[in-house]
Parts: C-alpha cells; sequence; structure tokens
C-alpha cells in the first residue's frame, strides 16, 4: 500500500494561506506601488516578511515546525546573515527573525512570474550581476537603513547533509563595506522538501543565529578567502552539533 | 635552486593570504576545484603574487591561463629564465 506523504496537503495549506494573505496585503501592495522607490521597496520587504511567517506559523505549522535559537542575545544591528544551504525551503525560512532583510539570490528567482516581482521590488541582490562596486553601494545603503542581508554562499542547494564550498563574493562584500556577519546553520530541512519538491514526511526545522563576526575581527582576515573558510567552518561544526543533537532521521 | 625558491614564495602566499595548509599545497592541487578559490579570490591570488615577486603581472595573458599550483611554478620559473631583473628579484 501506498504510503501518504503530507507533500499535497502542505502545498493545499500554503496555497488556501497565500490567497488569504494576498486578499488582506492587497490594499498594503498597492499603497506600496505608487509609493517612492524606498519607501515601497520598505513596505514591500515587510509584505514578504508577514507572508514568510504566516507561511511558517500558519501553512506549514501542523506538518513541520520551525524552531529559532538565538545565540547573539538578541543582537539588533543589522548585518550579512550567512546560512548552510539544504534546501529549496530556506528562503521562506527568513521570515522567522522578523527583520527586515533582503536577500542574496541566484538569478533565476527574479526571473520567476510572481515571487520575482517581489524579490526586485525588495531590491533583492542578483549574484549573478557583476557590477561590485554597484552592489558594494547597495548594500552599504541598505545596512545604513537598519536593512540586514540574507545570503546562502553555497550558491545552490546541497545534497543532504553535505556542505558545498562558499564562493566568496558576499564575505568581500562584508570586508569592503565593513558589516558584521551573523553565522548561521540551518538543519532538519534537507528533505522539506526534497530535489523533486515532495515531503516525505512531516518534520522539525531548527535556525540557530551564532555571535556576530564583528567588524574588527573580519579586518584581520587577510583575503576573502581566508573570512569564508572561517566563516564556513563555524557554520559547519555548528550544523554538525545540532545534527547530532536533534537526532534527524536520515529520510533516503 | 630557483624552482625551490620560487615554490617557496608561491605557496607562502597561499598559507598567508588564503589560510590554507601546507599540507594542501600539492603540485597537482587545481586552484579552483581543489584548493576551492573562485574568479574574486584569482583577483586577490594575482595581488599577492605581484607583491611578492614585486613584478606587474595584470598584462601577463599566461597567469590567466594556470590550473594548478604547477603552473604557477612553472610560470615564474619562465619569467626568471627570460628575465635576469626577475630571476634577481626572487633570489633575493
Amino acid at each position: 500500500m501506498k504510503r501518504i506523504t503530507p507533500t499535497l496537503f502542505i502545498y493545499l495549506s500554503m496555497a488556501f494561506w497565500t490567497i488569504i494573505y494576498c486578499s488582506i496585503a492587497m490594499v498594503v501592495y498597492l499603497i506600496a506601488l505608487v509609493s517612492p522607490k524606498r519607501l515601497s521597496g520598505h513596505i514591500m520587504r515587510y509584505v514578504i516578511l508577514y507572508y514568510g511567517q504566516t507561511m511558517i506559523h500558519i501553512a506549514i505549522r501542523p506538518f513541520i515546525s520551525v524552531k529559532y535559537e538565538d545565540q547573539a542575545a538578541g543582537d539588533k544591528r543589522p548585518g550579512i546573515y550567512i546560512f548552510n544551504h539544504r534546501s529549496a525551503s530556506d528562503p521562506f525560512l527568513m521570515s522567522i527573525f522578523g527583520i527586515e532583510a533582503i536577500q542574496v539570490v541566484n538569478g533565476w528567482p527574479m526571473r520567476l512570474p510572481f515571487f520575482g516581482h517581489f524579490a526586485r521590488s525588495c531590491e533583492y541582490i542578483d549574484s549573478t550581476k557583476i557590477d561590485y562596486e554597484a552592489v558594494k553601494e547597495h548594500i552599504a545603503s541598505l545596512v545604513s537603513r537598519g536593512v540586514s542581508i540574507m545570503a546562502f554562499p553555497e550558491g545552490t542547494r546541497s545534497d543532504g547533509r553535505v556542505m558545498n564550498k562558499f564562493h566568496s563574493g558576499i564575505f568581500k562584500l562584508a570586508m569592503d563595506t565593513k558589516t558584521l556577519i551573523y553565522p548561521c546553520a540551518i538543519v532538519g530541512n534537507e528533505y522539506l522538501p526534497d530535489r523533486k519538491f515532495r515531503f516525505p514526511k512531516c518534520g522539525k526545522i531548527v535556525i540557530r543565529r551564532l555571535k556576530a563576526i564583528e567588524t574588527a575581527e573580519i579586518e584581520k582576515c587577510p583575503t576573502a578567502y581566508a573570512l569564508k573558510n572561517r566563516i564556513r567552518n563555524i557554520i559547519q561544526a555548528e550544523t554538525e552539533k545540532m545534527d547530532k543533537d536533534d537526532n534527524h532521521e536520515n529520510l533516503l | 635552486m630557483t624552482r625551490e625558491k620560487i615554490i617557496e614564495l608561491v605557496n607562502s602566499i597561499f598559507i598567508e593570504q588564503f589560510e590554507l595548509e601546507r599540507e594542501e599545497l600539492t603540485p597537482d592541487k587545481k586552484i579552483f576545484e581543489d584548493l576551492g578559490l573562485d574568479s574574486l579570490d584569482i583577483v586577490d591570488l594575482i595581488t599577492g603574487l605581484q607583491r611578492k615577486f614585486k613584478i606587474p603581472l595584470r598584462e601577463n595573458e599566461e597567469i590567466r591561463q594556470i590550473e594548478t599550483l604547477a603552473d604557477i611554478y612553472s610560470l615564474f620559473e619562465k619569467l626568471a629564465t627570460e628575465n635576469p631583473d626577475i630571476a634577481a628579484k626572487i633570489i633575493n
């Protein structure tokens, strides 16, 4: 007998709550459309934030719990958040932090019919665009306005619990803009969903924000490569500890 | 002697600037696949090589063809052979 998985229920729930949320947020969205660019971006980022929170805390909650652990003592300074990247659900999980933020995306999300529009409106960064000085200026501007940057320097989802090598770009930007870095670890979502976007079972995802790497420490790194490896090692050690602590089942 | 000195100088950049372990730096190691450098890191590598060897490299086409550590060693060996000034800088 074929095992029933929660895949259909999760997508139905997400679709249902997306319709509800869009109906409620429509007025705010229309206000954002006619507002000046900076105000529009600010409003849209909160629209996205609350949409993400609706998905995490309501839509998927019966099937997947998302737990946030903060080891940065509630540090509210804007910064660059660096994550390991196991799953397609990672970008949706960013709303767990409850802060105004943008994401660094790998090109294609900016071209999606629905999400791409919001990504562009929120001033997301397209990592495939190579105007370094413009991106550097953009990050400095965002951070000065209290907006944080969420980045997945592996560039693409890894396979299961493996962590791929990091690209150096965001670390060079952190050094050049003198922005602090929050290393963050996400576990439990390696098959939520799997590479075919199915949910084999229900589960628990844990996101842990670690203590900030201050700019003084960042400046001591001789190159962006050295910085990226230090951060990668920190996140690798944390994910290994978290995987052991929670005894995540290997679903495949 | 000169090749040994070149290897020592090149490896010192990877150790000091990129915080790699000496044991990782074997001649067959591919800079991108094995050592994990990307295009941005290559800029830092070229800057480091210029500072260490005190010679300009930005206009050097061969530096853009390097794939392994051995390629870097061979490039500087060739530069030292073709230019006594460069050889003198390496020895000193």
